[in-house]
């Protein structure tokens, strides 16, 4: 618990970004030292920004780094761009628009050299950007990462009589290990309440549609651009094998890591643990730890005890 | 750990109390949770039939005059995996398992069947009154 009057370190501002020829107005936060490396900061699908929020606040990661963390346009505090009518259209993500907006954003922000980090969707959108911008980026962090991952562009995540708020959230209640503190993960759906109608579904079509690297994973050039595909032990969509196999398939440049008893919101179910397990991984694109990361991250590689699961509701003794 | 053993009348009294004195099915709208739903463990179906969030009585060997929306189906080493304290990946939760049958067609997984909007209709109470399976199992946890 915070101290009465504490003031996070946290800043918000909103940055114009021109994407595909229209005036984007995207939030985005930050901290960190302004010439620390960037590491620039994606949520999941239908999402937004406050899933970083303990990596923002990680005293530890941002003496070094310049943490950002943006909204996607559409999500959060990025609204829609005012030049459009984008009411008359169901919203719907490709990888084209998607890495566009990435560039465009690290270009507007004018970062050097940045570190990329995503999940979910952001951490597919790394094959996609070591395909076509191998350049642009230092090093890619993709986070429950996977060559295909079908099966969720589902229409009942945007009809008309189903809850979808809840829907939306509740759907993505098992990606989560039940090693995660109930509070976080709570937090997680609690975010995830919060997105636009049909945005998470229109992330989706990007997720399991769009996106389908099966048999295009040689274009992916991570000779030129360090890519780490870092999934958690209970991502059932894309799973720790699921991330082995396509960093084979890519071959030179390409790591997979398992991150144990957690899931594929890591950041944001269990930021203590996610924290740690990230520090191993920025170590290695920076070479100041030693030797090769471990196929398997544990809790006790790097010192965090896991809390019991949930708060037990014991029962009264009658 | 709840000395019951797992599916029995007694395991399924414990469990419909440990429903009805849920703060979370009386919420956000859980309340209007009102479809019955079974439970099929290997060859034994159960109806669990459900009212304003609540269990008003569970059935063994449901027939032609019960009603139900949807239900869930699994071997038992399935369903013992999922109501384990700390569950394995992917049978730790409904959505989690019918996706690794449906979606990836690997086997020991649970399935949800039936009318697919009513499931998502009341994903959430129905969501957590399957896991509510889990904390009666254990006395305990979420």
């Amino acid at each position: 618990m915070a101290e009465q009057g504490t003031i996070e370190p946290i800043t918000g501002k909103y940055v114009h970004v021109e994407i595909g020829g229209v005036d984007h107005r995207i939030y985005f936060e930050e901290n960190g030292p302004e010439d620390g490396t960037p590491i620039l900061c994606q949520h999941t699908a239908g999402n937004n920004c406050q899933e970083w929020r303990h990596l923002l606040t990680d005293e530890e990661i941002t003496e070094d780094y310049r943490v950002i963390a943006h909204d996607l346009p559409y999500h959060g505090k990025s609204v829609p761009p005012t030049s459009q009518s984008w009411w008359e259209e169901d919203y719907k993500m490709t990888g084209k628009q998607f890495t566009e907006t990435l560039v465009a954003l690290a270009d507007a922000l004018e970062l050097e050299d940045p570190i990329y980090m995503g999940s979910s969707m952001g951490g597919n959108i790394t094959l996609e950007l070591a395909d076509w911008y191998p350049d642009r980026f230092q090093a890619l962090i993709g986070l429950e990462c996977g060559a295909h991952s079908p099966g969720f562009y589902i229409d009942w995540l945007d009809h008309p009589e189903v809850n979808t708020t809840e829907v939306n959230a509740y759907s993505c209640w098992g990606l989560m290990a039940p090693q995660s503190p109930e509070e976080t993960r709570r937090e997680t759906m609690y975010l995830y309440e919060q997105g636009a109608n049909g945005v998470f579904k229109g992330d989706l079509y990007y997720y399991s549609v769009d996106h389908d690297y099966r048999d295009k994973l040689d274009q992916v050039k991570a000779d030129e651009c360090p890519l780490y595909i870092v999934n958690g032990e209970y991502d059932y969509l894309t799973t720790p094998e699921d991330g082995k196999e396509t960093a084979e398939g890519v071959g030179d440049g390409a790591v997979a890591v398992e991150m144990a008893q957690i899931g594929h919101f890591p950041m944001s179910e269990h930021p203590e643990l996610f924290n740690a397990y990230l520090k191993e991984i920025l170590g290695d694109i920076t070479g100041d730890r030693e030797g090769d990361l471990p196929s398997v991250l544990t809790p006790d590689d790097v010192g965090i005890e896991l809390h019991p699961p949930a708060p037990a509701r014991e029962k009264s003794a009658e | 750990m709840n000395d019951t053993e797992f599916a029995s009348h007694e395991w399924w009294e414990n469990y419909k109390e440990t429903v009805n004195s849920d703060p979370e099915m009386q919420v956000r709208g859980h309340d209007k949770f009102s479809d019955n739903f079974y439970v099929e463990i290997g060859e034994e179906r159960f109806l669990i039939q459900m009212q304003n969030g609540t269990v008003q009585e569970i059935l063994p060997n449901p027939a032609l005059n019960n009603r139900w929306s949807f239900g869930v189906e699994g071997d038992r080493e399935a369903w013992e995996e999922f109501v384990q304290e700390t569950p394995p990946a992917f049978n730790h939760e409904i959505v989690a398992s019918h996706y690794r049958s449906a979606v990836r067609n690997e086997d020991g997984h649970l399935m949800m069947r039936g009318d697919n909007k009513k499931i998502f209709q009341n994903l959430r109470p129905f969501q957590r009154a399957l896991d509510l399976m889990r904390v009666a199992n254990n006395n305990g946890g979420s």
